[in-house]
């Protein structure tokens, strides 16, 4: 018996959220320490935290706390973005996370709009503020509650009339952050400040310093405050604490995402070709590259997936422990699917059996244009990430694969089949143009939300601007490649990769907390 | 919402939980779940494993409360020792404590990195080589032992008393140790008060022979503090928990903070007034109270000491309440609100404002001061006294939301032996410039050595950083180099600190876990005692198996203070025949050595009222009560204990003194609590002073020389310093008249939620989140000298300069700049905290002495994981090394703020850059000792110090005599 006092029996189920009141907040950080010693959690990571903003010219001035954690949302990004099921809501409300599942996929991450997730550094596992589920079970109040010195962290039972957490949901002047996102957020705050709610309010300080603290560096690395200039508010402010951040997902998301344009395209563009046309059926890049290109790099790409795992060993898990709502487990089947098209290929190729191939183009073609663009979806899944919210990145990614795929198939059929060339030139010059277009059309009009704004300024003229011009450069020398040449596809294909970089690290560069 | 159905309902809970004979805490959510288990099952406790979680993995803990070791707020902790491994697994806090109340700052929960921290010092070390160099070999504590008691006893026989120092940083402890050395007979204690609370002291005692404030801040109506208290400084954990209430209830912030605080943040009245120019705002809502007659004329009448004040100081005029009233009508005339705009530079209207909410306060004015400015500037003791001059204008004086004096609220059990004060008097400790010194002039210690004032055979300090902590840091490396200065010091500390590189032992004593300690602390109208206990050792008694010695707990061969005192002085006095092992024996087995328990037990027993009758109810001991609770709470709503009536009983032959001043033949009853009073001189014919006739009525009045609140001191006045005998403004060192144009003001005080000085670098949590000390500066004045935020900037004192990084914040005044305290640890060697020091090259060529930052922090491989995840790489800037020692002539504190030219990073400079020429320290040292006003010159009777003044281990009354000659002299060492 652990109990510390029994549960009271209420009509509706228990619906846990919480308070953090900035009326009565000191800004002690007793709430960080006090998480990090009953949760165990490492240095360089934070279940909860909080966030200063200094705002106004002297003497009018004054600092904004925000006590800084998961929100609970009721409509939870990061569960629907778990392949595993890792990330749980349980019947009362708490988002909860079982790390004897988690794969360390980091979708949970990528999909948070607080930025709440993070990986243990220790166990490799994704975890974040669950209101010390442990604790309530046992009729405890969570640590950072009990240990407020003026007792600004209150929890309490939504569905219950009589909590004073209910009381001030519904009779104080409450807010949430960042309701734009529309999840819900079971966690309230009282008295808080625009400038802490909003992550891009406050100004970034320069020098990599904040006000007792050091910013962290490196290329994971984001720091809190708009890295440019706020937009959102006159009022001067500037973020003055803020903990280390960093981004989910590094360079091998980037580069997987060009293996696998090059493994979709490999098949797709000789398919296409075969289709117009444009090349005899028993053509050697139809027969015998598109499978063996693509197969190689979906094996690439399915290499640099379980690399980026946190557990690797666990990657079957996508499988045998599936939630069927995330992107990363539909993207699995799909690319299985498209694998298995490019295996009955080969087995049309070994076995000289045209029929097979073309049996497999129609089931091919869905599969393959699935597997270039459920990125999109996964993407999009990322619901923190607005970059990458674009209804045109579908037709982006397919386009993308094309342009992946001629190029990739340019110097093969050089040496193996020099007709060719010129017609992959002209597929690599349109789709070139086309990715540009799209770019283009990307990087000129505006965005609908200022995060998109600021991922889309880290891109072009931010962090990753060298990336990003680099690509553009690369991909318009791969447009004139019927005049220059093979060596311009080649130049293309690397442009598209500096581009990828750019795109999946900008779309992760802006401070959430 | 229907707050009648949440009662019931966590009523209802309560019931249950009681129902089954335990009780509930209940937590500030107000619903089913409590904040702590119920005590009747800290025993043996259940709770489910976060780490396994959601597998529900149950782990077996014995909660046992102790008393955090941070800052000297000493709020409660509950051990959680898990019962497999007897290790402790959290602290949380103690909801048994009256003053933390179970709530605790980010320091509480960080206690578990202090004494997991792999760079601690398990071992007791002896020094190999030279002092400084770095090198150490372990060593037995018998060896150690009886290294230190021959030598201290050698000095007591051959009457070398003076040579022996023990200098001690914040005690947090009431007496113990302070006893040891009066058992020696030697008058040797040393703290580190005069670079903390002096002044802040000072200007409490002047007023009421109790030096410091205990205000009610929960019943408060309108609360005024000078400094960041809600977010820093001892007691803000259980402060801010009062202060909050009263917000929440609607009362009103007043916040004095030249920087934006978290404070200054909450305050309804922000007055961000220049540095030094406190006194003049406080003066002028005075005389606002005063010219609207806002002021409590009645509690005025009865208890300030406007007689006296008028007959020594105004002579001429008729000796009336009414007349006093007049002239204090004119008093503060010229202390405008203009007046005080100017000086401040806060505008007439915020200052106009803050003088009417003071006004509406009434008897429920809490106000409250302590470091902050009063520690700041010359004069700032003045500071406290025109604070307190708000309370005794309106009378909330020990009113419910008033301000206390501390004394009521504190409780000092008498222990089981109690020694003599001391028969001789240190001049390194007490010199004669400073007759009205509230502490040890400790930080002046390494120029009066050096003037060959004294010197030292054995030097304790004891978790006490005085090499970095106090100002002119290079004169004290230069003193603990010189082993014709100081022939054996000892440093007792449980982590490895810059003054303990110095030593010739290290000696390892026991965090808050680890250690005894009993204390007592003025957090609100209350007395309660705290206990600090090492938890591994009372969890293992309750298992049945008995701890004779703390070291069979404590982890390698960490010791604690109280059972390493008792051991040293045993082994200075073996046979008793000096008469000083008597104080360490023990009353149960005469003849042998005094244990812990016994010695905690007797105090219980005999001298905690109400504590036994507790306890039996529980069927426990005192002694098992507060091992199993931690604290105890005697009284609740002590009150005005000045209008208290004197019993009938205590007057005999009763003789009234001057202005109603009583004197009774009734001897005095010995107290239970001992808490350190003032102590107002007897009558010519021997009389002991019992209170004051008010109205007709003899009442406890104040320990004072009056027995009333002295507006007026008589001391000060017969001292020498008339002129500021009454509150006043005095212009400080800093004051803009005694800058040049091209010099600002450097804070260099503020502090840090997470931090305390240098005793929490040791905790990993709380250095993730707070390791540098850029410069504060306004954008205004970085925009001239061409910085930004991270570049480097050049501050120079009067003795040499710092190089660190800017800050440029909206939240400072223009023309003053800030660097934060606790930052810039730093280490030469391997030894130290890599977690918050920087390494370091020192370099010295004869008077020039230098720092540079070879490193900063990094991760590293130990027996701790996180240290490899260690992300920061810097420990801020040692800035106390280039200030010189500023003593205030009255109340000998340490003056901190400096008159500094910032100026942009000069080629060359690299960040943490520290350059100073001890000849300059020496020579500024010689310009503050001319403000002083010594007793030879000055003292009305020929003696040392005014009697009735608080000192710690105070002399018998003989030794506060004069000597003939100067007892120091000769000349300065090269």
């Amino acid at each position: 018996m652990t109990a510390a006092a029994p549960a009271v029996a209420s009509a509706l189920p228990t619906r846990w959220a919480k308070i953090i009141d900035h009326t009565r907040c000191i800004g002690c950080h007793a709430c960080s320490t006090a998480c990090k010693s009953e949760n165990e959690v490492p240095l360089s990571v934070n279940r909860t935290y909080v966030k200063y903003v200094d705002i106004g010219t002297f003497p009018h001035t004054r600092r904004a706390f925000q006590v800084t954690r998961c929100n609970q949302c009721d409509d939870a990004p990061c569960v629907p973005a778990c392949p595993t099921a890792a990330m749980f809501v349980r019947p009362d409300g708490i988002v909860d996370f079982d790390k004897s599942r988690c794969i360390g996929c980091k979708a949970c991450i990528a999909a948070c709009p607080y930025d709440a997730i993070f990986i243990n550094p220790n166990d490799h596992s994704a975890e974040k503020c669950n209101f010390c589920a442990h604790r309530l079970d046992t009729g405890l109040e969570p640590a950072c509650v009990v240990v407020c010195p003026t007792q600004a962290i209150l929890v309490g039972d939504l569905n219950d009339g009589t909590s004073e957490v209910s009381r001030i949901v519904h009779r104080d002047a409450v807010t949430v952050r960042r309701p734009e996102k529309e999840t819900r957020p079971k966690l309230f705050y009282k008295g808080a400040h625009q400038a802490t709610l909003d992550p891009i309010a406050a100004r970034r300080p320069a020098g990599g310093l904040f006000m007792w603290s050091e910013q962290r560096s490196g290329a994971r690395a984001v720091v809190s405050g708009h890295p440019f200039t706020p937009a959102n508010s006159s009022a001067a402010a500037l973020l003055a604490y803020d903990v280390p951040h960093s981004m989910p997902w590094d360079w091998r998301v980037s580069l997987y995402t060009w293996t696998k344009g090059i493994a979709v395209g490999a098949y797709l563009v000789p398919l296409l070709l075969v289709l117009a046309n444009l090349m005899p059926p028993d053509h050697a890049l139809w027969v015998w590259v598109a499978p063996l290109l693509g197969g190689a790099f979906l094996g690439l790409t399915g290499l640099l997936l379980v690399w980026d795992l946190e557990h690797p060993a666990r990657f079957l898990y996508i499988f045998t422990k599936a939630q069927h709502r995330s992107w990363l487990v539909r993207g699995a089947y799909i690319i299985t699917a498209y694998a298995a098209v490019l295996a009955g290929h080969v087995a049309g190729s070994v076995f000289d059996m045209a029929a097979v191939h073309r049996a497999l183009m129609g089931p091919g073609l869905v599969a393959g244009l699935l597997a270039a663009v459920y990125t999109a979806y996964l993407f999009a899944q990322a619901r923190a990430r607005d970059l990458w919210q674009s209804p045109l990145l579908p037709p982006h990614l397919a386009v993308q694969a094309i342009l992946a795929g001629a190029a990739a198939l340019t110097p093969v059929a050089v040496v193996i089949a020099p007709g060719a060339v010129d017609t992959l030139l002209w597929v690599v010059a349109a789709s070139g143009g086309a990715h540009l277009l799209f770019v283009g059309g990307e990087t000129t009009t505006g965005h609908p939300t200022a995060h998109a704004r600021v991922a889309v300024a880290e891109m072009t003229r931010g962090r990753y601007r060298w990336f990003f011009r680099t690509g553009v450069t690369l991909v318009a020398i791969g447009v004139g490649a019927p005049w220059f040449g093979a060596g311009a596809a080649v130049v293309a294909l690397i442009g598209l990769l500096a581009h990828e970089h750019a795109y999946v690290q900008a779309g992760q560069s802006v401070p959430l907390a | 919402m229907n707050v009648h159905e949440m009662n019931r309902r966590v009523r209802a809970a309560r019931d249950e939980v009681e129902r089954r004979g335990e009780t509930f805490y209940p937590g500030p959510s107000r619903i089913h779940l409590a904040a702590f288990p119920p005590k009747e099952r800290w025993d043996s406790w259940v709770e489910l494993d976060s780490a396994s979680w959601p597998e529900r993995r149950e782990r077996r803990y014995t909660l046992v409360p102790t008393t955090c070791f941070n800052c000297e707020s000493a709020c409660g902790l509950l051990a959680y020792v898990d019962a497999d491994t007897k290790r402790v697994r959290k602290f949380e806090g103690n909801p048994e404590h009256p003053g933390s109340r179970g709530r605790n700052c980010a320091k509480g929960p960080a206690t578990l990195n202090q004494i997991t921290d792999p760079d601690r010092i398990l071992f007791p070390l002896k020094r190999v080589g030279a002092r400084g160099e770095g090198r150490w070999s372990q060593v037995g504590w018998d060896e150690a032992l009886d290294d230190i008691a021959g030598r201290i006893r050698r000095a007591l026989q051959e009457g070398r008393h003076n040579e022996i120092m023990y200098h001690v940083g914040r005690p947090g402890e009431d007496g113990f140790t302070e006893r040891i050395l009066a058992a020696w007979g030697v008058d040797g204690h040393n703290s580190h008060t005069n670079v903390c609370s002096s002044s802040g002291r000072a200007g409490y005692q002047y007023w009421m022979g109790l030096d410091r404030p205990s205000p009610d801040f929960a019943n408060a109506d309108v609360i005024l503090l000078i400094s960041a208290h809600l977010e820093t400084g001892h007691y803000f954990n259980p402060h801010a928990q009062r202060i909050l209430e009263a917000r929440q209830r609607g009362a009103k912030l007043i916040v004095f903070d030249t920087r934006l605080s978290n404070t200054a943040t909450h305050a309804d009245h922000w007055l961000p007034s220049i540095p030094g120019s406190e006194p003049a705002v406080l003066l002028a809502i005075a005389n606002h109270l005063i010219r609207n007659g806002a002021h409590n004329r009645d509690f005025i009448r009865r208890w300030w000491n406007w007689e006296e004040y008028l007959a020594v100081v105004h002579p001429d005029v008729e000796r009336t309440f009414e007349q006093f009233d007049a002239i204090l009508q004119s008093l503060y005339a010229e202390y405008t609100f203009a007046f005080a705009a100017r000086e401040s530079g806060v505008d007439e209207v915020t200052i106009a404002a803050a003088a009417a909410a003071v006004a509406s306060a009434g008897t429920r004015l809490a106000t409250h001061t302590w470091r902050s400015a009063a520690a700041g500037n010359e004069g700032g003791w003045q500071v406290a006294r025109t604070l307190f001059l708000l309370n005794a204008l309106l009378g909330a004086v020990a009113t419910p939301g008033g301000t206390h004096p501390n004394a009521w609220n504190k409780f000092v059990p008498r222990p089981i032996h109690t020694p003599p004060h001391p028969k001789r008097w240190n001049e390194l400790t007490w010199p004669q410039e400073f007759p009205l010194a509230m502490n040890e002039l400790s930080f002046l210690l390494p120029h009066f050595l050096r003037e060959r004032r004294g010197k030292l055979d054995v030097y304790f300090t004891r978790v006490y950083n005085p090499v970095w902590t106090n100002p002119d840091g290079f004169s004290w490396i230069e003193m603990l180099t010189d082993p014709q200065q100081v022939a054996l010091h000892v440093a007792l500390t449980p982590t490895w600190n810059e003054t303990a590189y110095f030593a010739d032992y290290v000696l390892p004593m026991g965090h808050s876990s680890e250690r005894h300690d009993l204390h007592s602390y003025e957090t609100h109208d209350a007395q309660w005692i705290g206990f600090r206990q090492p938890v591994l050792r009372a969890a293992r008694e309750r298992d049945g198996v008995p701890v004779t010695d703390t070291r069979e707990v404590n982890p390698g061969q960490v010791w604690e203070e109280n059972e390493f005192w008792i051991d040293l002085t045993w082994r200075i006095d073996p046979d008793g025949a000096m008469g000083v092992r008597r104080y360490v024996e023990s009353r149960r087995s005469p003849g042998t050595k005094l244990g812990i328990d016994e010695y905690y037990a007797w105090a219980f027993e005999h001298s905690v009222p109400g504590l036994p009758e507790r306890a039996a109810r529980e069927g426990l001991s005192p002694l098992e009560y507060m091992r199993r609770y931690g604290a105890f709470e005697i009284r609740r709503g002590v009150g005005a204990v000045y209008e208290e009536e004197v019993p009938r009983d205590d007057l005999q032959d009763v003789a009234d003194g001057s202005y109603g001043r009583v004197y009774t033949r009734a001897p005095a009853v010995a107290s239970d609590n001992i808490v350190p009073q003032a102590s107002p001189e007897p009558d010519a014919e021997g009389r002991r002073p019992i209170g004051v006739r008010v109205d007709g009525r003899v009442r406890r009045g104040f320990p004072t020389p009056s027995g009333r609140l002295e507006f007026w001191s008589g001391t000060l006045a017969a001292w020498g310093w008339s002129e500021c005998a009454i509150p006043t403004y005095l212009r400080s060192h800093v004051h803009p008249d005694h800058l040049d144009a091209d010099q600002s003001v450097l804070i260099s005080t503020f502090r840090l939620p997470v931090h305390i000085h240098t005793r929490s670098g040791n905790a990993k949590w709380l250095d993730e989140i707070a390791h540098t000390n850029p410069l504060w500066i306004h954008p205004t004045q970085a925009s001239a000298l061409g910085v930004a935020t991270g570049d480097l900037v050049r501050v120079e004192t009067e003795i040499g300069h710092f190089v660190l990084k800017a800050w440029v914040t909206e939240g400072i005044r223009p023309g003053v700049v800030a660097c934060s305290h606790h930052m810039g640890r730093w280490k030469i060697h391997d030894h130290g905290q890599r977690q918050l020091m920087n390494t370091v090259r020192l370099d010295h060529s004869g008077s020039a002495w230098g720092i540079a930052r070879l490193a900063g922090p990094g991760p590293f491989a130990s027996t701790d994981m996180d240290t490899k995840r260690i992300w920061w790489t810097d420990a801020g800037v040692h800035q106390n090394l280039t200030f010189p020692v500023h003593p205030d002539p009255v109340s000998g504190q340490h003056c901190w703020h400096q008159a500094v030219r910032v100026r942009r990073g000069a080629p060359g400079d690299r960040y943490g850059d520290v350059f100073v020429d001890t000849t300059k320290s020496r020579a500024v040292y010689a310009q503050w000792m001319a403000k002083t006003r010594s007793a030879r010159e000055h003292s009305p009777d020929a003696t040392r110090r005014p009697f009735w003044l608080l000192r710690p281990l105070k002399p018998g009354k003989t030794y506060f005599r004069l000597p003939e000659a100067p007892t120091h002299g000769g000349t300065p060492t090269a």
